[in-house]
């Protein structure tokens, strides 16, 4: 079966200091992959660039095998338009860090956004499109709360609604417990969970590496902008073989 | 002697025409200075060097200038290619010019103020970069500067009344007009300054009626 998300070789410098260095990684259909790695291992900047919000210098990404971001023009590489780049980015979804909801919209209003203006759907459509996945992350009751009224877990489960609305093809999570205070952390890791058990296609970048354990059907390390061993969660969590994966789960461990 | 009531009475059709074209020639000022100083805001804030270069010229230039010389500015200087606006036309330009420079401006910063994980999160939709300025960064940045709009907007009705030195036909110059003949200094001064109150009075209330509307706070 062709893979949802193929990088290939992916390499990317800020000045002189190469944060991808050469990734490579498939994922497939109801693949659920953790990407594992100390802070400034290319994680996140790798997730930014599989959701086209930074532009990278070498290597491809495909989504269900079309070249995202660039194209070949006569053999040169040449970035796509906005308005190309903004179709391929609706068939992604991202969740942040610090959730970044629209702070002028209720909740309901920024599940909708993206379904009135980018699917073009009829209000009443959209609207209920969105009370359905407000309901499914458990806030239909915070559907009319603008994101200040509502908790740090709650407008992340907003921000996944979002996300999850528009029917990506793949859902790339950034970190998405780690500006959570420690008890809300659990409502969000339990959403993602039953995401997973619904086959949803996910790219995770976490530090729960016990979550890590739990809901990924594969788990990667990366360390230095490349992956030094990927496979089983279980293999990778519990019999690291490289010197730098066993140093990395000792260092979480403490 | 006439008392100010007297006065008053004769004269009161003169004033309120004076007050009407305060409103009028202030309202002509905000709105166009609102639409032009958002292409302003916009220029500056996304144009590039080149496109806001320019527009950075004009914005300095109104804002470091005193409202009185621009007046004159936009009344005689045309002169020099042959156009001749009236008193009224080149009155409206310079506080629409001024207008917007004060709202590009306000708006320039806004919208710098708004963190970059706002368009990431618009871009992550698929929104479009003219999307993402009309559904996400402009609402926002409205929201902040709501109340600075509103205190623009009286700046101007005060700044309306330098229109009297070209010979606009407002509130001030009416009243100068009405001393002129009646000789009833204090009264009438008074009595222009209170109007003057009260109609920003009004903008103010407006506005913040507005703000609690559109919950803009």
């Amino acid at each position: 079966m062709e893979p949802i998300l193929t990088i290939k070789d992916l390499t990317k410098s800020f000045g002189t200091h190469r944060v991808l260095d050469g990734v490579d990684l498939d994922v497939h259909a109801g693949d659920v992959v953790s990407l594992i790695g100390a802070s400034g291992s290319g994680k996140t900047t790798l997730l930014r660039c599989v959701d086209l919000l930074e532009q990278f210098d070498a290597g491809e990404i495909r989504l269900d095998g079309e070249l995202m971001g660039y194209r070949s023009d006569g053999g040169r590489r040449m970035r796509l338009s906005g308005r190309e780049l903004a179709r391929q980015r609706s068939r992604m979804g991202m969740v942040f860090q610090s959730y970044n909801l629209f702070p002028h919209l209720t909740a309901l209003r920024n599940v909708m956004l993206g379904l009135t203006k980018v699917r073009r759907l009829p209000a009443a459509e959209a609207r209920e499109i969105a009370e359905h996945w407000l309901d499914r992350v458990g806030l239909a009751n915070r559907q009319d709360y603008y994101p200040s009224a509502i908790s740090g877990g709650q407008q992340q489960r907003v921000a996944i609604a979002r996300a999850l609305a528009m029917e990506p093809r793949l859902l790339l999570l950034d970190e998405v417990t780690s500006a959570l205070d420690p008890e809300l952390v659990q409502e969000v890791l339990l959403t993602i969970r039953r995401l997973a058990e619904a086959g949803t296609t996910m790219l995770i970048v976490t530090h729960e590496m016990r979550f890590a354990r739990q809901v990924s059907t594969r788990t990667v390390f990366m360390d230095q902008g490349a992956i030094v061993e990927e496979g089983d969660p279980a293999i990778i969590l519990g019999e690291p073989r490289s010197r730098r994966l066993k140093e990395f789960l000792s260092s979480m461990a403490n | 002697m006439q008392s100010f009531l007297d006065v008053l009475a004769l004269s009161s059709a003169a004033l309120l025409h004076g007050v009407a074209i305060t409103v009028a020639v202030s309202a002509i000022a905000v709105a166009a200075g609102l639409v032009l100083g958002a292409a302003f805001g916009l220029v500056l804030t996304y144009g590039g060097t080149v496109m806001a270069f320019p527009v950075r010229v004009i914005v300095d230039v109104v804002r470091g200038t005193p409202v009185l010389v621009l007046i004159l500015a936009c009344f005689y200087m045309p002169a020099g290619i042959g156009l001749s606006p009236g008193p009224l036309t080149a009155g409206a330009l310079a506080l629409s010019v001024f207008c917007a420079s004060h709202v590009g401006e306000t708006l320039r910063g806004a919208l710098l103020a708004i963190p970059l994980a706002q368009t990431d999160a618009a871009g992550s939709i698929g929104l479009t970069f003219a999307q993402t300025l009309g559904y996400v960064l402009v609402p926002q940045a409205i929201r902040q500067i709501a109340p600075n709009l509103v205190n623009t907007a009286v700046e101007i009705v005060k700044a309306s009344s330098l229109l009297s030195a070209i010979g606009v036909g407002e509130l001030l110059l009416t009243t100068q007009e009405i001393i002129g003949r009646s000789f009833k200094t204090m009264e009438f001064y008074a009595l222009a300054g209170g109007l003057y109150l009260a109609i920003n009075l009004l903008i103010a209330t407006g506005g913040s009626w507005l703000e609690r509307r559109y919950r803009l706070r």
